[in-house]
C-alpha cells in the first residue's frame, strides 16, 4: 500500500529560505509510519522541496508546472495515475503561491473524501483507516472509514523526523511531464485585500461568576458543551439548524421579514 | 639442570622469546586495525619524532600525577634496559662477563623496585579511577619477571652455580612470557600500540606546540558519512583506542561524568576498543553512570550506537566536546573525534539527533540563527550605540563578530560593554549586521557536518566581500570555528578574542582603566579558548591590571573544568543526577570570591542559570569598562 503526500515549496516565517513546510514534513512521517511512501510535487522545479527526502521519503514524483500556474490540474492527473490509497497534505501551506485550497480542489477532483486535521492514522484491513482527527481543545475523534482518502495533517500530529543529509542525499526525484492541456489550466482569479483581525465574539463576562465561568467565557465554550446532536437528519432538517445556529451566534442577521 | 654456559644462552634467549611472542601479539592485533579505512601517515617523519613526542609531550602529561610519572619511568625504564642488556648477553663476551651480570641484576632490582611501586596503586586498594580486570596481575607478572631476572643474573655473575638459578629462571620467564602475552590484550598492550600511536598520531599538529584542535572536514560525497562500526574508522584510530592504559584521568577530568550523566570517557574508550574485538576481556573499570551493561554485537563490523548495542545515545550525547579528556590523556587518545565522529553518522545517516536538539539544527539549517531569529536583529542588543555596519562603509580595522550571544539579553550586556571599550579607545571597527550567519559551531558539533558546511561557505563569501584587517569576537566557540575551522573553507583572517584585544589596548594606552580594589574574582576559563586555543593570559592580565585580587579555582587553564554548555550538551539535556554548572559554581564558590569573570556567552549563560548563586558572572570587558569609569 503505497501513500501519496503532497509536497510544496514553503518559505522559511523569518529567513523565507525555500524550506519544506513543517507540516509537509510531519505528514511524511505519519505516511512513513504506515508503509511506503511517496512525494508528490507539481512546481517550476523539484529542489524547493528536495528536503523532503532527508525527512524520510525516499522518492519524490516532480510534475513540471510553470511557475504561478494552477497545480491542481497536474496533480489530480497524476494522482489518477497513480490510485494511491491514501493521500497527505499539510492543513495550510507556509508562505509560498497558496490559497489552502489544494488540498480540497484535488479531493473534489479525485472525488475522494476529505478528512482535515489527523494527528494519527492507522490502517485497518482491506482498506479501511482510523484517523485521528483534532477537534481543538484537545478534543479527538476517530473516524474509521474505507477507501481512498486524502487527509490533512494538523500541527499537533508527531514532531518531523530529523532531516538527514546521508538520506537525502541517496533519494530519487523523478520528473514525470503531465498532460499539458491539464497543466496550462488558467489560476482562478482570486481578490487581494489587506489582511485584517477577525473580530472576536466576546458575550458578556458574567460578573459575580465563579473564575471557572468566567475563564469559559474569555476563552469560549469548550467544544463539546452546549449544542444539539443530531443524527442522520434529514438535509432540510440540518440546514435550518445550522442556519439558527449561526443566527444564535451572530454570523448571520436574524431573519428578513417574510416577502409581501 | 642447567649449566653455567647454558643459563648464559637461555637466558638471554628468553628475552629474544618474549620480544618475538609480543611481536606475534602485536601483529595479531595488527590484523584487526587493517579493518580500519586508510589514512595517510607520515611514518619516517613520525618515527624520527616518535623519542621527542614520547620524552616531552607525553612526560608532559604524563608528568601532572608526580607518583605516576615516577613509578612509570622505574619500572618503564627498568623493564627495557633490563631486558634490553640481558638480550644482548647472546653475544658471548658480554654473557661471559660478572660484571656485566652485575650491571643486568641490577637493571631488574630497578624494575622490581618500579613494580612494587605500580603494585601500591593497586594493593591492598585499588585506586579507583584504575581499572581492575587483567591490570590487577601486571605487578605480579612484573616482579616475578624483575626478581626472577635479578636472580638469575646474580647467579649468572657468581659463576652460575646457584642451585635457586634454574628455579629464578622459571620465575623470570612465567613473568617474562606472561608479560609479552600481555601485548594483544592485557595491560602491556598499551605499551606498544601507544609507541605506535605516537608514530602515526591522527593529529601530528598536537606535538608541534600548535593547538591542533579544529575537527577534520567531512567529505560529504563519501559513500558513508561518519562512524558506525569500528571500521568506519581510519586504521590509526583504531591503533590509538588500543593505546588505552585505563588509568581513568579522562573520568576523574569530564564533567558529563561527574554529573552522572552516561559518559565515562574511558569506558568510550574501551567500548571502542571490545567493539573491534569479540575476543576482548571484559570491561573492569567504573561503568557508565546509571549503570548501564555492555551490551551488543562485537566485530569490525558491528553496530556501535544504539539502545541495544555497545555505546547507548546518551553516552554519545552527554559530551559537552570540552576536551578536558584529550587533555588529560597520557596516551595521547582523541576522544572528542571519536564522539563527533559518531554523531556524524547518527545525524547524517540516520537523522537520529536528540529530540530537543532537532529544533535548533533545523533553524541553522533553514535561517542560519539556531534559535530562528532573524537575523537583522542581531544588532537590537546595540539599540541607542550605534553600531557601524560594513556594509555602509568602505573598510574597517576589525571586524567584530557578535555571535550567537548577542541574541541574549544577558549577553548584550557584555557586548554593549564591548562595545563601549571599542569606542572608548577610538578603534575603527564595524559589524556585519544582518549579513552575519552563525557560524555553525552548533551543528558541527551536533554533527551536523551538511548545515555546517553550508554556513561556513555561505560566511566565508560574506566575509570575503568586505575588507578589513582582523575579526574581534567574544565567542570562542565563534573564534575556534572562524579562526581553526573556517581556513578550511577559504576564510583565512586573524581572529582575535575580546579579551586578548583588550588586552591590547590596554597595553597601547588607549585605555586607561582604573583600579577596582577590595574585590576577589576567580576567573573561569572557557574550554573553546583555554584548551582549544590555548589562551588563559590574557583575561587574567587584564583582571590584574584592573587591580582585582584573582583566586584560581583547583581547575585552572587549560585543566579547567567545562560550564556544560559545549558541544551542543545544553540543547540535547542528557539526564544526569547533578548539572554540570552548578560542580562548576561549587568550585568557584570554594575560593570565596564575589565574583566569578567570565568570557564567553556560553559560560555566562550556564553560570548564571544556577539557583543558589552566591557570585555574580561578570564578563571580562564588563569589569573592564566598570574600571575604566572608575578611572576617568
Amino acid at each position: 500500500m503505497t501513500s501519496v503526500v503532497l509536497l510544496s515549496a514553503g518559505r522559511h516565517p523569518v529567513s523565507g529560505a525555500t524550506v519544506l513546510p513543517r507540516l509537509e514534513a510531519q505528514a511524511i512521517r505519519v505516511a512513513t509510519g504506515l508503509g511506503e511512501a511517496v512525494g508528490l510535487h507539481a512546481g517550476p522545479d523539484a529542489d524547493a522541496v528536495a528536503d523532503a527526502l532527508g525527512h524520510g521519503l525516499s522518492r519524490i514524483v516532480h510534475v513540471p508546472v510553470p511557475a504561478g500556474a494552477d497545480p491542481v490540474p497536474a496533480l489530480s492527473a497524476r494522482l489518477a495515475a497513480m490510485a494511491p490509497g491514501l493521500i497527505l497534505a499539510g492543513r495550510r501551506g507556509q508562505g509560498g503561491d497558496e490559497t489552502g485550497t489544494v488540498p480540497y480542489a484535488v479531493a473534489e477532483a479525485l472525488g475522494c473524501l476529505l478528512i482535515p486535521d489527523i494527528v494519527a492514522l492507522a490502517a485497518g484491513d482491506a482498506g479501511a483507516w482510523s484517523l485521528d482527527q483534532t477537534l481543538g481543545r484537545g478534543a479527538r475523534r476517530r473516524v474509521t472509514l474505507r477507501g481512498p482518502v486524502l487527509a490533512t495533517i494538523h500541527p499537533d500530529a508527531p514532531t518531523p523526523l530529523p532531516f538527514a543529509y546521508g538520506q537525502a542525499r541517496r533519494g530519487v526525484i523523478e520528473t514525470v511531464v503531465g498532460d499539458p492541456t491539464a497543466a496550462s489550466a488558467p489560476v482562478p482569479a482570486f481578490e487581494e485585500r489587506p489582511y485584517r483581525r477577525r473580530p472576536k465574539l466576546v458575550k458578556g463576562a458574567p460578573s459575580g461568576s465563579s473564575a471557572a465561568d468566567r475563564l469559559r467565557a474569555a476563552t469560549g465554550e469548550a467544544a463539546s458543551g452546549g449544542g444539539r446532536l443530531l443524527v442522520r437528519p434529514e438535509p432540510d432538517a440540518a440546514a435550518r439548524e445550522i442556519l439558527a445556529h449561526l443566527r444564535r451566534i451572530g454570523v448571520l442577521a436574524p431573519p428578513a421579514r417574510e416577502p409581501r | 639442570m642447567a649449566g653455567p654456559v647454558s643459563l648464559a644462552t637461555v637466558f638471554p634467549g628468553l628475552v629474544w622469546a618474549m620480544a618475538a611472542l609480543a611481536l606475534v601479539q602485536v601483529a595479531r592485533r595488527a590484523t584487526l586495525w587493517r579493518a580500519g579505512a586508510t589514512a595517510p601517515v607520515a611514518w619516517l617523519d613520525g618515527l624520527a619524532k616518535l623519542p621527542r613526542r614520547y620524552l616531552v609531550d607525553v612526560h608532559h602529561v604524563v608528568a601532572r600525577d608526580a607518583y605516576a610519572s615516577r613509578m612509570h619511568a622505574v619500572v618503564a625504564g627498568g623493564l627495557l634496559a633490563a631486558s634490553v642488556l640481558t638480550a644482548l648477553a647472546i653475544l658471548p663476551p658480554l654473557g661471559g662477563s660478572a660484571p656485566y651480570w652485575i650491571l643486568v641484576a641490577l637493571a631488574f632490582g630497578v624494575t622490581a623496585a618500579g613494580s612494587l611501586l605500580v603494585g601500591a596503586r593497586r594493593y591492598p586498594r585499588r585506586t579507583p579511577r584504575l581499572s581492575s580486570g587483567r591490570f590487577q596481575i601486571l605487578p605480579v607478572l612484573l616482579v616475578a619477571y624483575a626478581l626472577g631476572g635479578a636472580v638469575t643474573s646474580l647467579a649468572l655473575a657468581a659463576g652460575g652455580g646457584c642451585l635457586l638459578a634454574p628455579l629464578a629462571l622459571a620465575l623470570a620467564a612465567a613473568g617474562g612470557l606472561g608479560l609479552a602475552f600481555e601485548v594483544r590484550h592485557g595491560p602491556m598492550r598499551h605499551a606498544a600500540a601507544g609507541a605506535l600511536h605516537l608514530v602515526a598520531h591522527p593529529r601530528p599538529g598536537r606535538f608541534e606546540g600548535r593547538p591542533d584542535t579544529a575537527l577534520q572536514p567531512l567529505d560529504l560525497a563519501a559513500p558513508r558519512l561518519g562512524a558506525a562500526i569500528p571500521a568506519d574508522f581510519t586504521w590509526n584510530r583504531l591503533l590509538s583506542y588500543d593505546a588505552c592504559v585505563s588509568c581513568g584521568r579522562c573520568e576523574s577530568a569530564c564533567p558529563a561524568f561527574a554529573a552522572g550523566q552516561p559518559l565515562n570517557p574511558k569506558r568510550l574508550i574501551q567500548d571502542l576498543v571490545a567493539g573491534l574485538s569479540p575476543a576482548e576481556p571484559a570491561y573492569a573499570g567504573t561503568p557508565y553512570p546509571g549503570g548501564r551493561e555492555a551490551a551488543g554485537a562485537r566485530g569490525p563490523l558491528a553496530r556501535l550506537i544504539g539502545p541495544d548495542a555497545r555505546i547507548h545515545p546518551d553516552t554519545l550525547w552527554s559530551c559537552t566536546t570540552c576536551r578536558a579528556c584529550v587533555e588529560e590523556c597520557p596516551m595521547m587518545i582523541e576522544h572528542v573525534d571519536a564522539v563527533v565522529a559518531l554523531r556524524r553518522h547518527e545525524t547524517l545517516e540516520r537523522g537520529a539527533l536528540p529530540e530537543k536538539a532537532v529544533a535548533p539544527v533545523t533553524e541553522l539549517r533553514q535561517a542560519g540563527d539556531p534559535g530562528g531569529r532573524p537575523l537583522r536583529a542581531r544588532t537590537d542588543f546595540a539599540a541607542g550605540l550605534d553600531l557601524p555596519l560594513i556594509a555602509d562603509r568602505e573598510s574597517a580595522d576589525v571586524l567584530l563578530w557578535l555571535g550567537e550571544g548577542a541574541y541574549d539579553l544577558r549577553y548584550g550586556r557584555t557586548l554593549r560593554a564591548l562595545v563601549r571599550l571599542l569606542r572608548e579607545a577610538g578603534v575603527d571597527f564595524a559589524v556585519l549586521g544582518p549579513e552575519e550567519r552563525d557560524t555553525g559551531d552548533l551543528a558541527r558539533r551536533l554533527g551536523d557536518e551538511a548545515t555546517f558546511q553550508d554556513l561556513a561557505r555561505t560566511n566565508a563569501a560574506t566575509l570575503a566581500r568586505h575588507r578589513f584587517r582582523r575579526i574581534v569576537t567574544a565567542d570562542p566557540h565563534a573564534l575556534h570555528a572562524l579562526r581553526n575551522e573556517y581556513p578550511a573553507f577559504g576564510a583565512c583572517y586573524p581572529v582575535v578574542h575580546h579579551t586578548a584585544f583588550l588586552l591590547e589596548l590596554v597595553r597601547d594606552g588607549r585605555l586607561n582603566p582604573g583600579r577596582l580594589p577590595d574585590r576577589a574574582v576567580t576567573y573561569h576559563d572557557p574550554c573553546y579558548l583555554a584548551r582549544y586555543n590555548g589562551e588563559t593570559e590574557a583575561p587574567r592580565a587584564l583582571l590584574d591590571a584592573i587591580g582585582l585580587t584573582r583566586i584560581e579555582m583547583a581547575r585552572s587553564g587549560r585543566r579547567a573544568m567545562c560550564c556544560g554548555g559545549g558541544g551542543g550538551a545544553p540543547v540535547s539535556d542528557v539526564p544526569g543526577e547533578r548539572r554540570i554548572p552548578d560542580l562548576r559554581m561549587a568550585q568557584a564558590a570554594e575560593t570565596g570570591a564575589g565574583t566569578v569573570a567570565v568570557a564567553c556567552p556560553s559560560c555566562t549563560a550556564m553560570l548564571e542559570g544556577v539557583t543558589d548563586r552566591r557570585a555574580e558572572i561578570r564578563d571580562v570587558a564588563e569589569l573592564l569598562l566598570e574600571a575604566v569609569e572608575a578611572g576617568r
